[in-house]
């Protein structure tokens, strides 16, 4: 449940604040009373050397849904698959108007395992960046425009 | 080829035969008569099928026997003999040839082994004398000597204490206190609530059955023990894995369909309805035991009995009725938009000289151009080509026919699709006529029965007919159908005669005298409908109808005749 959530979140906190790739910053967020957010992160994504993404940061939100269903069994692995926003939105084949990212290992149905850590899913995303998957299109413009 | 399901207790397979074929396409009838011990008393009817209902433990039996047959050839555990069926959805042929040539390749793939390592955790004990590459074999051994055979199959889940030194804390819950863990062969640890709530996520959730391990990029699966172990005491959440199990196989069986009525679990098997060059001469409606109203057809999607109408041209009645292409159709031959304001006007009487409702514009009905021209003076739509309007009014006309043929076929069909529906009130209604009749009459309950018996038959019928309808509306025009439509017309008539029957008032003079006309009726509509049902299922036998449209498996019509 929540508990769990939060611990495993905090646990991120701390992995992260001990190594993280070079460049990616991950930060929970405060709220509007000073205290720390841990259901939502603001990130930030480098682009690798040598492609066009090079020298930006780009950032994104990572919103963790609390499960609000007291049914822990339904909810509990859930809670730690999140949602990552780019914002503002990123004009990229895989990324829906809406900066939300579509990314196999973010989607439950395809690759996501609870075992999954916030390092991974920025790097699987940083490496998107670069390599759009053209099964997956999640908004036209760009998608019309890379095929 | 060797005989399909054998449903004695004991033997579903010739033992000897290493094909074990799933299907044989060629049908090997006299075998299957053998087989099936159903069809009650009475000479089968040509339209009724042989099939079987099954429960699920029956089919559990069967998957039983090709994992056993399976892990008696591979030398394998029966958990992994099953997944390795699950992964070749239960081609045992393919499965047994693929591994045959490469065992660690297969059990990589299937996710039972790790690929690095290429050891394949899968297969320990039973030497047998199958040709297994020898690598495996070695490993095999190393395996069978390093953990001595405890009765208890352990093979890719491990149950490990907390590790002695310091204490496990689980990768996803990040908690310390907890004191079990599992994983599957490939070491990655969990704590078990954490197995628990994962994989009872996937079974409820996303009615999954193949479920791989927590880790990322890990495609190692695990197996039922382990599913159940991580399961622990939820004996529902087991139960819906094994359904799942269950429902993968019968859908990878083409001999085989679960039954598509919402949580029923039995299955049928109708290795005759299994072909689809079959679904031109048989109707294979098939009941799936759990409940007398559990009827489908085998053959295709829909959820009713749609005798006498094969599969093919029921679909394609249904998806008419659905289309509102009829309703475009009767638009465009009824009615004209008006040319300026482009509203549809239907004209349903006087003279050619129109005036739109909506925008006042006045035209002629003839040739659509305003009425001004045509005052007395000038009336110019003699003057209109005179091929050109022959033809329009011939499309009109052509297209209007057409449209009454089917609204024709469309109304009976509706009328008692919906007094199919009304059955329900009408039930009830029944119900409170024979309680009258018990109470004025000195019949006993037992002997009112007959007027539910005659309902019952009503219904029926009229489903029956329903079916005729669509039936008549592509059969082409010839002797045949003509023969058809009077088989149709006496049910009919014998149905409607039976049903005024029911609903006359009591009497109870004459009750007795009404009981022996219902019941003479009914008999009468009984031996109509099979007679209805008989003849078009030897029709199709014989190859005697045509229809006015090309027909999946049928040939072509010769020419459009209707």
């Amino acid at each position: 449940m929540a508990g769990i959530c939060r611990s495993r979140l905090a646990e991120e906190r701390k992995q992260w604040r001990k190594d993280h790739p070079f460049g990616f910053y991950a930060k929970p967020t405060k709220a509007t009373d000073g205290s720390m957010n841990l259901l939502e992160w603001e990130v930030g994504i480098p682009g690798k050397t040598g492609t066009p993404w090079e020298g930006g940061v780009y950032k994104l939100m990572m919103i963790f849904p609390e499960g609000e269903s007291l049914h822990h069994q339904d909810t509990t692995h859930r809670n730690h698959r999140n949602v990552s926003k780019f914002t503002p939105p990123l004009f990229h084949p895989n990324v829906y108007p809406s900066g939300t990212v579509c990314l196999s290992i973010l989607d439950e149905e395809k690759s996501w395992k609870p075992a999954i850590t916030i390092k991974q899913v920025l790097l699987g995303i940083q490496e998107l960046l670069n390599d759009p998957n053209v099964n997956d299109p999640a908004q036209s413009d760009a998608y019309t425009m890379f095929k | 080829m060797s005989s399909d399901y054998e449903l004695s207790d004991n033997e579903y397979y010739d033992e000897d035969d290493d094909e074990m074929m799933y299907e044989d396409d060629d049908g090997s009838a006299s075998e299957m008569d053998v087989d099936f011990k159903i069809t009650p008393s009475a000479k089968p009817k040509s339209y009724e099928i042989e099939y079987e209902s099954l429960t699920q433990p029956q089919v559990e039996k069967l998957i039983t026997q090709d994992v056993e047959d399976i892990s008696g050839i591979f030398g394998v555990e029966p958990d992994v003999a099953s997944l390795l069926l699950r992964h070749f959805n239960w081609n045992k042929e393919r499965l047994i040839e693929k591994y045959m040539d490469n065992a660690t390749a297969v059990s990589v793939a299937a996710g039972l082994a790790l690929p690095e390592k290429a050891e394949p955790s899968s297969s320990r004990s039973r030497s047998t004398g199958s040709s297994l590459g020898l690598g495996i074999r070695r490993a095999t051994r190393r395996n069978t000597a390093e953990q001595p055979k405890s009765g208890k199959t352990k093979i890719l889940e491990r149950v490990s204490p907390p590790a002695d030194d310091q204490p496990f804390v689980c990768p996803i819950c990040f908690d310390d206190s907890q004191t079990k863990t599992l994983s599957l062969s490939c070491e990655h640890k969990f704590c078990s609530e954490c197995w628990n709530t994962y994989v009872t996520s996937k079974i409820r959730t996303e009615a999954e059955h193949w479920i791989t391990c927590m880790a990322e990029d890990c495609k190692l699966v695990a197996t039922d023990e382990f599913v159940k172990s991580a399961l622990k005491d939820d004996a529902k959440t087991f139960a819906r894995f094994q359904e799942l199990v269950v429902r993968q196989f019968v859908s990878c069986n083409k001999n085989l369909k679960y039954c598509p009525y919402p949580s029923c679990t039995h299955t049928v098997s109708c290795p005759a309805g299994a072909s689809k060059s079959a679904l031109t001469t048989i109707v294979p409606i098939v009941s799936c035991g759990a409940n007398a109203s559990h009827k489908f057809c085998f053959g295709c999607a829909i959820d009713a009995d749609h005798r006498p109408v094969v599969c093919g041209v029921a679909k394609m009645w249904l998806q008419k009725c659905q289309d509102d292409s009829e309703t475009a159709n009767w638009i465009k031959s009824n009615t004209k938009e008006c040319s300026k304001c482009q509203s549809t006007i239907e004209k349903n009487g006087g003279c050619n000289h129109m005036t739109c409702k909506k925008c006042k514009y006045e035209f002629c009905w003839v040739c659509m151009g305003p009425w001004t021209e045509h005052g007395t003076a000038w009336y110019s739509c003699n003057r209109y080509d005179e091929k050109a309007s022959i033809d329009a009014r011939d499309a009109q006309s052509r297209s209007r026919a057409s449209l009454e043929r089917y609204l024709h076929y469309y109304n009976r069909w509706a009328n008692h699709e919906q007094s199919a529906k009304l059955s329900v009130e009408l039930y009830a209604k029944t119900e409170r006529k024979m309680e009258e009749m018990q109470i004025t009459s000195d019949m006993t309950w037992i002997e009112v029965q007959f007027m539910k018996k005659a309902m019952d038959e009503v219904f029926k019928c009229r489903m029956t007919l329903k079916w005729t309808y669509a039936m008549a509306y592509y059969l082409a025009k010839n002797n045949q159908k003509e023969l058809f439509e009077d088989n149709q017309r006496d049910l009919e008539r014998a149905v409607e005669e039976l049903s005024e029957l029911i609903e006359s008032s009591i009497d109870p003079e004459s009750a007795l005298a009404l009981r022996q006309k219902v019941t003479d009726k009914t008999v009468y509509v009984q031996k109509r409908n099979e007679i209805m049902l008989e003849d078009t299922a030897n029709g199709y036998l014989e190859e005697r109808w045509n229809w006015n449209i090309a027909v999946d498996g049928f040939d072509e019509p010769a020419e459009i005749a209707i």
